[in-house]
């Protein structure tokens, strides 16, 4: 506890029992008590051991006797101090119900007020049956000030008893207060309906209510707005006219509130206007001014929230902010969490007009103080890289000249990637990584350039030598991935400058078989062991594959994604916080993941590690016995959400597994563009890492289509996640094919995450 | 909602602790401070997940002021809340610091008492919040006894941010136009990105419930007005001061509450019954035709590896009549520094080691001057062979204009019920311009 610290000033050498012992005391001292400035100085003091977390329950009795005072301020110091303990001291409390319940009958709204908010805080058991008699008189008080009280009154009292039957009287007296003048009385009484219906899934808006709360609307403070916008997502207009008559009615706040409202406004224009995607991208363009304005509001917090939102609007307007490029270039004092976020967003903006000044804009911040950020500005470089290989190439090249460690390690990291999605840039790589080796110390760099090496060897003179260099120092490696890649690389470049390679590649496999202590690195070795004893031609069959894919940098580059895709979440945490670590930051969002490093040597990128999910996925095909082989799944025609409900529910399950793996750990994306490569479609995902965590999926095969939900969470082992599938019509065959290829994706990338 | 609200010290100590959900113990005060506070790297994002607890901070001096919550909640209301909090926490007591919160932490308790219920904001007018407070009073203006007298006969709720029967001797408003400008400039002189953000605050001491109007010179207003030949005469004339005739674009604005939004929709004009005290009446943000109060030119030269020459001048670019205050300007130096002789024309400079920064301050200065100054840095020699990444310099002014050209062509009120017109109101306006983040890369 933190009270050894007291800094309060006032006898820090007393422990906590001794302080309670002369606070009684003080406290039951008839002086003090008859010197009103005293003895709220002493009550003074229990608050304020009471914040630092002291136990200071033993004063109840002393605290309740101090409430029964004509001063307010020293009312509400003890009410806040039987708040805290009450549920300690459940006896005692009752001794000061009899007080308050006077209280609530006193002459000034404000005592009133104050006694019934502080009596419903109370948090103990049995306390319901004082209580209800003064909240139902409350709701009915002349004073707007009690009856706010009052109304939050109901929501409290069913939080203490969550079983206890709904009191219907309780319901309507509410939804009839909602038309109360007090404009706060009507926004707590949503949120308190809200509570106490919570079971049968909140407050109804029905169409009177809902044009009821849009004309209120504009006497609410920016706090009722926002949360009155939020309630009103639940109306569903009846038609069109209708739907456009609130449209028109919510015109004004789309432009016109502060920031939190225009959020909440374009997120109820845009979940109503669902079915009208020219209306949300028309309300998206009337929104960008105030958008705009909270990515440069004075406030960084604001700022932050701003740019989070912007990102999501990007996911399907890509053009949106293209004009506005320059409010997204980084100030040197703002914190990292902004300049992170504006960076991935300049990456978005890019466009043949602008490339120019944005690369040298993000050139500017390569050369950060921050390690961090510097190499995330080289990582920004290289996704526009992916489209302007040329500038983008430049730049990379140049900055290795700064033989800084950080800086050389992001760059090679970069040319990986690079290389593998833009062919046409291999010999300017190869050129540009010589002596890079002396540079670069950590794992992740190590890695990239390796397998840059092993890759491209035949056009990098010194690669072998490199590579020995490597080789010799292996003892003192520590990291299993390096060795991983470095076993990997150098037989492939065996393959290709056999003399040159031989000896160190017979070096390397004694070394790894004979002496090395990870399991994970000598069964590599013995791996290429045997492979190389099978052949050469064979082992070049195994590692050949092809040097780069240009068409994975469609996964790389986004599809725009309908607004209804994100409409749902805008505006609540969940673009904020996607951001949970922001370290990784453009690797995350993109590709170019340098934190994914898959533990087969032939794994790098995010891309990588899906196309070897395609190649384990076309082992599987290929090597599953002879039934299994006929069957194929498309994508087939999408499926909208709402048809993919209508038919699981049609359904009967067909059949549950539970597959021995644990829930994906891998961003969302990549679990999508993982699955995607197999035929599957997934339609929703969880957050990762909520509890429980669900998705669903489907897939079409044999003019059969599968429906398939994942469940991960209470109920099931935490290891294992259960599979329902759902299929019309049945076609046992098609269904264990779709089982196991599933499997096997699940388990490549659970295997790659950890 | 809100499950929670603590603040602490930059140590970590727990000034103030409120919990309003029971979903939030007492643990999470401990979560934060070890997560966050005494967290080893950089502040990652002002919202923080911890067992699926959200902690949204902001920073204040080295106070830290954190909101817990278990719900998805919508992030942008609870960082305005917080940044209410911190307005409605100076209005009572000044400048938010240690001291103060230790000092006025019984005031705390009760605005926390009055400001959310059950976790839900109820109310944080500082006027009408002055009502239910009964603690020494509010900073900026003494309580008179007929509004004492008021507090039994409470809102009945019509308007929530103003209390009826408000009654002063003297009918004043003060307007502040408070402004930020914003540079980012090349080494070239070229302007990167430049905005400005500005605020109206008013500050109303009027009896009755009054009805106001408040115009400047907005573009679209103006051109309307130009269109249609019709001069509004009787508006033009007492606020405006200098001449009215220039327009400004204004990218967007957000208004109080109190303001009728369809009304400025439809005709563009800004009429509100004003709140009783302080409150800003509007934010806005514009970005073109701005004046820059200052132009820096800098120039860095390197002499050898031990040795740099930087010359920076400052050019003031406004009328000679007015004078900029507080004028600072930061030039970083090189981490390897090792001495810094300064040399400048006006005001002081000081090479601060602890910051890596030459300091010149100046008091005051005028209008269309110009002023430098000079500095040779000895640098050690160091084996590093990062090159050093020459961070902007940056600049800190006050100055008694609008960068934005925004003016205030006039404020009316009208209180059909009481007995005053318009001309006995006493009306004050005042600009600022502040420098928000002003840099110019060398």
């Amino acid at each position: 506890m933190t009270w050894g610290r007291v800094s309060v000033g006032e006898m820090p050498y007393l422990g906590s029992e001794e302080t309670v012992k002369e606070l009684k005391r003080a406290l039951s001292n008839p002086n003090v008590q008859s010197d009103r400035l005293r003895y709220r100085n002493v009550i003074l003091r229990v608050i304020r051991f009471m914040t630092q977390g002291l136990d200071m329950s033993p004063l109840f009795m002393e605290m309740v006797k101090a409430g029964a005072s004509v001063d307010i301020v020293q009312k509400k110091l003890v009410y806040l101090y039987m708040c805290t303990y009450a549920k300690l001291k459940p006896d005692l409390t009752l001794l000061a119900i009899n007080t308050l319940r006077k209280d609530c009958a006193d002459p000034n709204p404000m005592v009133r007020g104050l006694a019934l908010r502080n009596m419903c805080n109370l948090r103990m058991p049995g306390i319901t049956e004082y209580i209800q008699q003064p909240v139902l008189t409350g709701l009915r008080d002349k004073a707007s000030y009690v009856r706010r009280v009052a109304v939050l009154g109901c929501a409290k009292m069913r939080n203490l008893q969550p079983d206890a039957e709904i009191d219907g009287t309780v319901v309507n007296e509410l939804y009839g207060l909602l038309r109360d003048p007090d404009p706060v009385v009507m926004v707590n009484c949503l949120r308190a309906l809200e509570e106490i219906l919570k079971a049968e899934g909140g407050v109804v808006i029905n169409k009177p209510i809902a044009h009821h709360l849009l004309n209120r609307l504009k006497d609410l403070d920016a706090w009722g707005q926002s949360e009155t916008l939020g309630f009103l997502l639940r109306y569903r207009p009846r038609d069109d006219t209708e739907l456009f008559d609130i449209l028109n009615l919510l015109d004004g706040h789309l432009q016109g509130g502060d920031s939190a409202v225009t959020a909440a406004t374009l997120r109820l224009f845009l979940q109503l206007a669902s079915g009208h995607p020219t209306v949300q991208a028309d309300a998206l363009v009337r929104a960008r001014g105030p958008l705009l304005a909270t990515c440069t509001a004075s406030s960084r917090e604001l700022r932050f929230t701003g740019l989070c939102h912007v990102q999501r609007v990007l996911r399907s307007l890509p053009a949106q902010f293209s004009p506005d490029y320059k409010k997204f270039f980084c100030s040197y004092s703002e914190p990292g969490y902004i300049k992170f976020r504006k960076m991935e967003i300049l990456v978005e903006l890019v466009n043949d007009d602008n490339v120019v000044l944005v690369l040298e804009e993000l050139q500017a911040y390569c050369t950060d103080v921050s390690p961090e950020l510097a190499q995330a500005a080289i990582f920004a470089v290289g996704r526009i890289g992916r489209t302007y290989s040329e500038r983008g190439l430049a730049i990379l090249t140049g900055l290795l000249g700064l033989r800084q460690e950080h800086i050389t390690s992001a760059v090679v990291q970069t040319f990986r990637d690079l290389v593998w999605l833009c062919p046409q840039s291999t010999a300017c790589v190869c050129q540009a990584i010589a002596g890079c080796e002396e540079i670069i110390q950590d794992s992740d760099g190590k890695q990239a350039l390796i397998w840059l090496l092993g890759m491209h060897g035949d056009q990098i003179s010194g690669a072998p030598y490199i590579l020995e260099d490597y080789i010799d120092s292996l003892k003192t490696e520590l990291s299993t991935l390096v060795k991983l890649e470095l076993l990997t690389a150098m037989t492939r470049l065996f393959l290709s400058r056999p003399a040159e390679t031989q000896d160190m590649l017979g070096r390397l496999l004694h070394f790894c078989i004979e002496e090395e202590t990870d399991m994970c690195v000598r069964d590599r070795a013995l791996f290429y062991h045997r492979l190389l004893r099978c052949g050469v031609e064979e082992t070049r069959q195994v590692l050949g594959g092809p040097k780069s894919d240009p068409s994975l940098g469609l996964i790389a580059g986004r599809p725009e994604e309908p607004i209804n895709n994100w409409a749902a979440h805008f505006n609540t945490l969940e673009p904020v916080s996607s951001s949970g670590s922001v370290v990784a930051g453009i690797g995350c969002d993109g590709a170019a993941l340098p934190t994914l490093g898959g533990s087969d040597g032939t794994t790098h990128s995010a891309a990588n590690c899906t196309l070897a999910v395609q190649e384990a996925s076309e082992d599987l095909c290929s090597g599953l016995p002879e039934e299994a082989t006929s069957f194929s799944l498309t994508l087939g025609p999408a499926l909208t959400p709402e048809a993919f409900e209508k038919l699981w529910l049609e359904l009967e399950t067909f059949q549950t597994v539970s597959l021995p793996c644990s829930e994906p750990s891998s961003q969302p994306e990549t679990l999508q563009a993982a699955l995607q490569l197999v035929q599957i479609q997934a339609l929703a995902f969880s957050r990762p890492g909520s509890v429980p965590w669900k998705a669903y999926l489907y897939a079409h095969g044999s003019e059969t289509i599968i429906l398939a939900e994942l469940l991960c969470g209470p109920g099931s082992d935490e290891d294992r996640l259960l599979v329902t599938v759902k299929q019309e019509p049945r076609d046992e065959k098609v269904q264990r094919g779709f089982l196991s290829v599933l499997e096997t994706v699940l388990q490549t990338l659970v295997s790659d995450a950890t | 909602m809100i499950g929670g609200l603590f603040i602490y010290n930059h140590k970590g100590e727990v000034l103030i602790s409120r919990v309003y959900r029971d979903d939030i113990g007492r643990n999470a005060v401990d979560a934060f401070r070890v997560n966050v506070i005494h967290a080893r790297q950089q502040v990652r994002s002002p919202v923080t997940n911890i067992a699926r607890t959200s902690f949204f901070h902001v920073k204040r001096s080295n106070i830290w002021l954190a909101a817990v919550t278990k719900q998805n909640v919508n992030a942008a209301m609870v960082f305005e809340f917080l940044y209410k909090m911190c307005d409605v926490m100076t209005a009572y007591f000044g400048k938010i610091s240690e001291e103060n919160i230790k000092n006025n932490f019984v005031l705390i308790y009760e605005l926390l008492d009055e400001i959310l219920d059950f976790g839900y904001p109820q109310n944080s007018e500082t006027g009408a919040l002055k009502t239910f407070i009964t603690q020494q009073g509010i900073k900026s203006q003494p309580q008179t006894k007929e509004e004492q007298s008021q507090i039994t006969s409470q809102v009945t709720g019509q308007i929530g941010w103003r209390r009826e029967g408000i009654k002063y001797r003297r009918n004043e408003l003060f307007l502040d136009v408070l402004e930020s400008v914003n540079l980012l400039m090349s080494p070239q002189g070229q302007v990167l990105s430049a905005h400005v953000s500005g605020r109206v605050v008013m500050k109303s001491y009027l009896s009755g419930m009054p009805e106001c109007k408040f115009g400047m010179n907005d573009k679209i207003v103006i051109d309307k007005q130009g269109k249609g030949g019709a001069t509004d005469d009787s508006g033009k004339s007492e606020l405006g001061g200098s001449s009215g005739k220039q327009s400004i674009a204004i990218d967007d604005c957000t208004f109080h509450q109190c303001v009728r939004l369809s009304k400025f929709d439809s005709e563009r004009s800004i009429s509100f019954i004003p709140p009783d005290g302080e409150y800003e009446l509007m934010r806005y943000r514009t970005t073109k035709d701005i004046i820059l109060p200052f132009r820096v030119i800098p120039l860095v030269r390197e002499v050898g590896r031990t040795k740099l020459e930087v010359k920076v001048v400052i050019k003031s670019n406004f009328k000679p009549s007015l004078l900029a205050q507080k004028i600072e300007v930061r030039i970083p130096t090189p981490l390897n520094t090792s001495g810094v002789q300064v040399i400048c024309m006006k005001g002081k400079a000081k090479y601060k080691a602890s910051e890596n920064a030459i300091v010149w301050k100046i008091k005051r200065m005028a209008g269309m001057k110009e002023s430098q100054i000079s500095a040779e840095i000895e640098l050690l020699p160091t084996n590093d062979k990062k090159k050093w990444a020459r961070p902007p310099i940056s600049m800190n002014f006050e100055v008694p204009f609008a960068p934005s050209g925004l003016k205030v062509r006039y404020l009316k009120v009208f209180e059909p019920k009481l007995n005053y017109s318009d001309h006995d109101v006493i009306k004050w306006v005042r600009y600022i311009g502040r420098s928000g983040i002003y840099e110019t890369r060398c």
